[in-house]
């Protein structure tokens, strides 16, 4: 296969016809603001195209490190030894979106778990330390949504 | 409904057999500015020589709708308040409740000759500040949780009492997740955080749900007609609060933040409701609860996506509003100090 132009430049160029070449051509207020979402659409999944394998990544070993910090301070739990059963036998090595995506899920679970024992403990660390993953999957979405607002509203 | 070329006839024969009088549709074309249902505006003239704009509101095509809910709810509801006078609002005059006739379960309004205060409130500049509109918007969202629940009889349901229901609310984040397609560790954070800091109740009222100057038409004297009742429900007036609050930020400009206080004031001036309730902090509970509404609707949009149930750019493009709800989650959600 060809890896460049990368599939972002790719994407970033067929926005770029849309909005130069198609929306040009339209009058239908309709068709337009349907335009100008697509147009926001595309740059969201370049940045995705470009980034997400490896944020899923990152955010995968920040969340089950979590989890096992969580596991350590605080003991074990039925819940959480199920959601870190699950997330072993199910992840994968494997960098396809599709494997990754997977077990980021799992991973997520086993965060979600964590953070539920955490309140039902009251440890301010540890909750501490959540919002901080929290923040790092929070900075990935912005980066993806970048400026947006509701378009053809009022 | 979308067949600007069909929909004429259709249209004219619908509100002639519902009226009882021969009707003539004159023009029809599609609407912009609503999301989730298909709008379109006909000009129709009566046997009798009048005419008149009238408004469609309809069911978008299965599995193009970024979210559902129920017209036949929605025409009660209507209905209800209408006949009532609980507020002013554009009467709901007739409902193809099958879609045999107008291609899709479709509602026919009064049209609201005027802009929206959205519209308004783009042609002012933040310099000069928003005048008359601040307060009126407070007016209005008063006034739909001055509705006397009893109005709207039985067109939808009713909590049983507060504690529950907040209980109930703060579990849709936890359901949210769970018939997600992934996992979403935002939602469960914030169910347990908004359990844990639970606010003092408030009587049950009628709660709008998408309570944004959008969905606010602006007559010429002045006068506020709210639109787009899709999602109400009794439930905590704050939700529309909070949701303003988040919805504004998002997509301003936001009427609260030049003068927080001065807005709760007015608000519970004209609510009755007291300071212990309506204050800075409920409307940091309230904007990260009330979010769950339309977020709940989004995410289930995008679920259905990933399933391949669903498809269509309004789908695509409100996947965005997942990240600006949570953005505000975590802004309302004040983390402990240790």
């Amino acid at each position: 296969m060809f890896s460049r132009p990368t599939t972002d430049q790719v994407i970033l160029d067929c926005r770029n016809e849309l909005l130069n070449a198609v929306d040009a051509a339209v009058t239908d207020p309709t068709v337009k603001i349907t335009i100008q979402m697509l147009e926001n659409v595309l740059r969201n999944v370049a940045e995705r195209a470009a980034h997400e394998i490896a944020w899923m990544h990152e955010e995968t070993d920040l969340m089950i490190g979590f989890a096992t910090e969580v596991e350590v301070a605080l003991g074990k739990s039925d819940e959480l030894t199920a959601a870190l059963s699950a997330y072993y036998a199910g992840r994968s090595d494997s960098l396809h979106l599709d494997d990754v995506s997977k077990t980021y899920g799992f991973a997520g679970e086993c965060f979600s778990v964590s953070m539920e024992k955490v309140f039902a403990a009251s440890h301010t660390a540890l909750h501490l330390r959540s919002r901080e993953i929290l923040a790092i999957r929070l900075d990935h979405e912005n980066k993806i949504m970048g400026e947006w607002a509701f378009v053809g509203r009022g | 409904m979308q067949d600007v070329a069909a929909m004429p006839e259709l249209l004219g024969a619908f509100l002639s057999k519902e009226s009882g009088q021969t009707a003539t549709v004159t023009g029809y074309e599609a609407m912009t500015g609503g999301y989730s249902r298909l709008m379109a505006r006909a000009e129709v003239r009566w046997q009798d020589g009048t005419t008149e704009t009238l408004v469609l509101r309809g069911d978008p095509p299965p599995g193009k709708a970024m979210m559902e809910t129920d017209r036949d709810t929605e025409w009660a509801l209507l209905s209800a308040l209408g006949q009532a006078q609980s507020i002013p609002m554009p009467k709901a005059r007739y409902y193809d409740s099958t879609g045999s006739q107008l291609g899709t379960k479709a509602i026919v309004l009064d049209f609201v000759a005027g802009q929206s205060l959205q519209a308004h409130l783009n042609e002012c500049s933040p310099e000069t500040g928003y005048g008359r509109h601040t307060f009126d918007l407070v007016d209005t969202m008063a006034a739909v949780h001055r509705i006397n629940p009893d109005d709207v009889g039985s067109s939808i349901q009713r909590p049983t009492d507060w504690s529950t229901y907040l209980g109930g609310l703060i579990d849709r984040f936890r359901q949210a997740d769970r018939n997600h397609a992934e996992s979403n560790p935002f939602l469960r954070y914030v169910a347990e955080w908004l359990d844990a800091n639970r606010p003092p109740p408030l009587p049950l009222r009628l709660v709008h749900s998408d309570f944004q100057p959008a969905n606010i038409m602006v007559g010429t004297d002045g006068s506020h007609q709210v639109i787009d009742w899709e999602l109400t429900h009794i439930g905590d007036p704050r939700e529309d609060l909070g949701y303003y609050m988040i919805y504004s930020s998002a997509s301003g400009p936001n009427l609260i933040v030049p003068d927080p206080e001065a807005f709760l004031a007015r608000y519970r001036e004209k609510t009755g409701f007291g300071e212990d309730t309506i204050n800075m902090a409920t409307l940091g509970y309230f904007s990260s609860l009330a979010a769950i509404t339309v977020y709940g609707q989004v995410l289930a949009g995008a679920g259905a996506m990933a399933r391949g149930q669903n498809s269509g750019i309004m789908t695509t493009y409100t996947l965005n509003a997942l990240t600006v709800g949570h953005n505000n989650f975590l802004a309302g959600c004040i983390p402990p100090t240790l």
